[in-house]
């Protein structure tokens, strides 16, 4: 029996859940939406066991975890405010506890752990550890620095280090638009000093490269973004009335052999990881989304991904 | 425009030859080109070869022409320019499907009395994902209530509904109330209607409606073939390039509940009172048409526009070959010209033997 964690509204495990259907895999499905009671989480010298939602989980051969977490707080103390908050707190460390046991004893595809500590600074320092290209960059609380490095590239980016920004108040609403160029006005508007921002070298590129990893396979697509204002920093700021191209590649085996290390090292056994192919012919690693979605991946590239997930529970 | 990097094709940008002229279908953004030979041809030759090698191969007599074709082919995104042209490996036709049944069209009239629930039931354990209903002469409303009723209720692998139907009084508020309530009702087509009037889908309600004053008596009305019914994409190309674009992955339930690939098709599997639907959908016998694609059929195989095309088995240009082209198709891939199908003499014969006169003398 397979254990699916998602989101009720993910396509993409829909898909997949059709082709275990096809192979006639058992499964169950645990939605995040959902309050998922906890008959019991016990351990002792002698033995350990875990029911969630009266499913005894030895019985659990494989999980995939696709997306979000379990929810062990029942919704009636939803609403009360600090208290709530505390109890979530409490309730992430049991959920992360629970994936670390299960991992030491299944096949465990997916992770909410990597999910929420998606650091992309120790990204970067342990894909330059394995040999790949990082961008020149920088994280400053310091005009002068910031200064200082925009005057060292031709044109400098900036974006998150692991959380978009989305605030909504009475008053306010501040949402992140991605990846954007930094300009002179930007920086003239700075104060000396203020919360470390993240800059990276503006990479002038001919094709972007969005990697799928599953299981120690790579599903690869390049985006021609290049020709198209609206897509020229952040592939993700979509055009949808002529959508970028998107096909297949095969990415270089030296490279693939580079990723498989970072992979091993980030403990990584799926997720999506963005490149670019620069105009000087360089393979660059950009970042990593350990719940990335692929289904438009595998639509663009005639790759069959959803069909290929379930037939690696096949085997267990 | 960069002359002396080598070029390639975006590999969805898929290049399809025909007898007279070929076609660059662009399976990501649903375009086809209708292009000449001749550069259908200079692609296929010389893809990973720089604009400059090429215009030097033909003496450079022809650099104008070769021009104007690049600006065509880079203007619209079908090439790019890349040192790196070998990482870009060929775009896999494979067509992969979860379902044992993907579609089904369930045909009923005022003499229908098959248990259509019952086949319903049957669909789902096929994993069916559409579903036709189609009402000739008079609306069995009541019919269709109840499916959509089960379905609803059941948790049914059918994810959308399409239901062919003659206008009545009141059809209007009919499709309101129906709309609210079912949102696996994704297309109903009036017919016979008093206007002409098309209600596409929009915000949170996704069915389209589309009233008629065409009037379809019966199964006789399908199988044509024209341009508008063309789609340029991923799925259904690679679906047409390994199995017929029709019939694949199809079940239907005729009027008199006998099963069938399709209700227009003379050849039936036993009636699905008595017939379990899994027991022939198995067999060899019903799933072989799914086979016969395009590039088996005489005439289609050399038509540019073979893999966005739709296809016919029911009414053929030579009823007694299984592999002859659609009757009610008025392409002539040889001279690339259109004609009315129905009044071309050397069909007669066919029209005749499928009883065909009476679609045909309609305006
Ligand atoms: S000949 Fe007619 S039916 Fe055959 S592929 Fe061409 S347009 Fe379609």
């Amino acid at each position: 029996m397979i254990l699916l964690i998602s989101s009720k509204y993910d396509v993409s495990t829909n898909n997949v859940v059709r082709w275990l259907n096809y192979y006639g895999i058992n499964y169950v499905r645990l939605n995040t939406e959902d309050f998922n009671p906890l008959n019991h989480f016990s351990l002792s010298n002698k033995s350990s066991k875990l029911t969630i939602n009266d499913i005894d989980i030895s019985t659990i051969t494989a999980v995939w975890h696709r997306r979000g977490r379990l929810r062990h707080v029942p919704n009636s103390l939803n609403n009360l405010g600090k208290v709530t908050d505390y109890l979530k707190k409490e309730e992430d460390s049991l959920v992360k506890s629970i994936e670390t046991y299960l991992r030491s004893t299944k096949k465990y595809i997916g992770s909410y752990t990597s999910e929420v500590e998606n650091y992309k600074l120790e990204h970067l320092m342990m894909a330059k550890e394995c040999g790949l290209n990082i961008p020149n960059s920088i994280i400053t609380t310091s005009k002068k620095d910031l200064i200082g490095f925009y005057n060292s590239h031709s044109q400098i980016i900036s974006k998150d280090l692991r959380y978009p920004i989305n605030i909504k108040t009475s008053d306010v609403s501040i949402n992140s638009i991605g990846t954007f160029k930094v300009t002179d006005e930007l920086i003239q508007g700075l104060d000396e000093q203020f919360a470390p921002i993240y800059a990276q070298e503006y990479i002038e590129k001919e094709f972007e490269i969005r990697v799928f990893y599953f299981e120690r396979r790579f599903f690869s697509m390049g985006i021609f973004s290049q020709h198209d204002e609206q897509t020229q920093v952040d592939y993700r700021n979509y055009n949808t009335q002529i959508p970028n191209r998107c096909v297949p590649i095969n990415l270089p085996l030296d490279i693939e052999k580079q990723l498989l290390s970072f992979t091993d090292k980030i403990k990584l056994n799926t997720g999506s990881i963005d490149f670019i192919y620069s105009t000087d012919e360089r393979y660059i690693f950009l970042e990593v989304n350990p719940m990335g979605q692929f289904d438009w991946l595998s639509k663009n590239c005639n790759y069959h991904i959803e069909r290929e997930i379930a037939k690696e529970f096949m085997e267990v | 425009m960069k002359s002396n990097i080598p070029f390639k094709l975006f590999v969805n940008c898929v290049l399809v030859k025909g007898a007279n002229r070929s076609t660059i279908c662009d399976l990501q953004r649903n375009d086809v080109r209708v292009i000449p030979n001749d550069l259908h041809d200079l692609l296929a030759e010389n893809e990973g070869k720089t604009i400059d090698e090429i215009k030097k191969q033909y003496g450079n007599e022809f650099d104008e022409i070769i021009d104007e074709y690049f600006q065509f082919l880079y203007y619209n995104e079908f090439i790019f320019f890349s040192k790196q042209v070998d990482i870009f490996p060929k775009l896999s036709m494979e067509w992969a499907d979860s379902t044992i049944i993907n579609n089904c069209i369930l045909d009923i009239d005022e003499n229908s009395n098959y248990n259509i629930l019952n086949v319903l039931q049957q669909l789902n354990d096929l994993q069916c994902r559409y579903l036709e209903i189609r009402n000739f002469k008079s609306a069995k409303i009541e019919v269709i209530s109840n499916v959509l009723k089960f379905l609803k209720e059941s948790e049914s692998s059918i994810q959308s509904v399409e239901i062919l139907l003659p206008y009545f009084n009141g059809i209007e508020l009919w499709i309101a109330s129906t709309q609210e309530k079912y949102v696996r009702l994704h297309f109903v087509r009036v017919f016979k209607s008093p206007f002409n009037k098309n209600i596409a889908p929009k915000g949170d309600h996704k069915l389209h409606v589309m009233f008629t004053k065409q009037d379809y008596q019966n199964e006789l009305c399908c199988g044509k073939i024209n341009q508008s019914f063309f789609s340029a994409n991923m799925l259904a190309f690679t679906e047409s390039v390994n199995f017929n674009s029709c019939l694949n992955k199809k079940l239907s339930i005729d009027r008199n509940g006998n099963i069938k690939n399709c209700p227009s098709m003379q050849y039936g599997f036993g009636s699905v009172a008595s017939t379990k639907l899994k027991s022939v959908v198995t067999k060899n016998d019903f799933t072989k048409v799914w086979n016969i694609s395009k590039d088996k059929i005489s005439i289609c195989k050399d038509c540019e526009f073979r893999h966005i095309c739709t296809d016919c088995r029911a009414y053929l240009e030579n009823p007694n070959d299984h592999l002859s082209k659609p009757l009610k198709c008025g392409y002539n891939p040889y001279t690339s010209e259109w004609s009315d199908w129905s009044k071309n003499p050397l069909k007669k014969e066919a029209i005749s033997f499928y009883n065909l006169q009476a679609v045909t003398e309609k305006p």
